[in-house]
């Protein structure tokens, strides 16, 4: 009888949820890749120091070029930021009636922050660093 | 003006897969998607299949995928769509029984599995059971629920997973929790602390913006998350 319920992956992001639900897509995003890039940095400077191994001293000098860095200071400060605003609404749940409020504080917030690392990481990376 | 409809077809006898159909109408920008579809279903293909029962945004049975997002077809208006093109699809995350009607039981299984009446087994007094303004006000915002759904097949965990309660059921036990009279809320906040409970919850807010009355609904999650977490309905 009928259509299986099963909601396909692409079916789900046509969904128009709006701001939120980017917001929290890219909470899920960001939160995968920080295991993933901290994760092989951790494992990569373990086996850097241990063994002197090549590919994980490759692997280092990547992730600290300030190109990868760029990168992981958007995911970290954008998870944290957005993780702070979700716990925030948790705790107290009567702010929730300012939700559209508190994502427009969140990237208000996010930006000037991210700027200015950026500004700094491609200064230092232009300056001598990797 | 003239308006394109691009809608949702499945029919289980004849159809292996579902496809879209396009029909042009000619529209006021004050008719409502309602009105379209019951002009589409008289004049143009008799085989369209919606659920529509009051048509004034009381009965909840219209609730569909307009343009994208939850809607009651007959609370959106042509011209709030700000487009001629119209893409009407049935709800997600509850399969399909036939163009845009869905099934609706497990749904109401959720909802059944809240309770959703008040139990007081105390001697009843001689009159009603008073409540004090203030004690109703509480839950006031939950009782506007209309069971349509639009809150739960919004909801990206509902989506992943239908053991989860969703949005709407969740409406419902908060309506009897937080209500003075009711004597079941331990037994409702301990069905709800559960990992297909409240906790699938990820305050994504879709269920708030879909919710055709208006209900604070990932508020009311809130309020039974907090509640489970300090065992105090203050």
């Amino acid at each position: 009888m009928g259509l299986n319920r099963r909601v396909r992956f692409f079916a789900g992001l046509r969904y128009r949820g709006g701001g939120p639900m980017w917001a929290w897509m890219l909470h899920r995003v960001t939160g995968v890749a920080l295991i993933l890039f901290v994760g092989t940095h951790v494992f990569a400077s373990f086996f850097m120091q241990q063994t002197g191994n090549d590919f994980a001293t490759t692997i280092n000098i990547i992730y600290e070029s300030w190109i990868f860095q760029v990168i992981v200071a958007f995911i970290v400060i954008f998870h944290g930021l957005n993780g702070m605003r979700i716990a925030i609404l948790d705790i107290w749940p009567r702010f929730q009636m300012f939700q559209r409020e508190a994502l427009w504080l969140q990237w208000f917030i996010f930006i000037p922050v991210y700027g200015l690392t950026v500004v700094i990481l491609i200064q230092h990376g232009l300056t001598g660093g990797y | 003006m003239q308006v394109k409809l691009k809608i949702f077809r499945y029919n289980p006898e004849k159809d292996k897969k579902p496809h879209y159909e396009t029909y042009k109408v000619e529209a006021e920008p004050t008719d409502r998607v309602l009105d379209l579809l019951e002009y589409v279903k008289g004049y143009i293909d008799g085989t369209l299949s919606f659920r529509r029962s009051c048509a004034h945004g009381v009965c909840g049975s219209d609730a569909m995928r307009i343009n994208g997002v939850n809607y009651l077809a007959c609370k959106v208006l042509v011209k709030d769509i700000k487009s001629s093109k119209i893409t009407i699809e049935p709800m997600l995350g509850l399969s399909v029984i036939k163009d845009l009607i869905v099934d609706m039981e497990p749904f109401f299984d959720h909802f059944r599995s809240m309770m959703p009446y008040l139990v007081n087994d105390e001697t009843p007094p001689g009159t009603e059971r008073l409540q004090s303004p203030e004690e109703r006000e509480r839950f006031d915002d939950t009782t506007k629920c209309i069971l349509c759904a639009a809150c739960t097949t919004s909801c990206p965990s509902y989506w992943a997973n239908d053991k989860y309660v969703g949005p709407a059921a969740i409406v419902n036990a908060h309506r009897f929790i937080f209500d003075s009279r009711d004597r079941a809320a331990a037994e409702r906040l301990n069905i709800l602390n559960d990992q297909f409970g409240v906790y699938r919850c990820h305050t994504i807010f879709n269920c708030t913006i879909a919710c055709p009355r208006e209900i604070q609904v990932t508020t009311a999650i809130g309020e039974i998350k907090k509640a489970i977490a300090t065992g105090s309905l203050d």
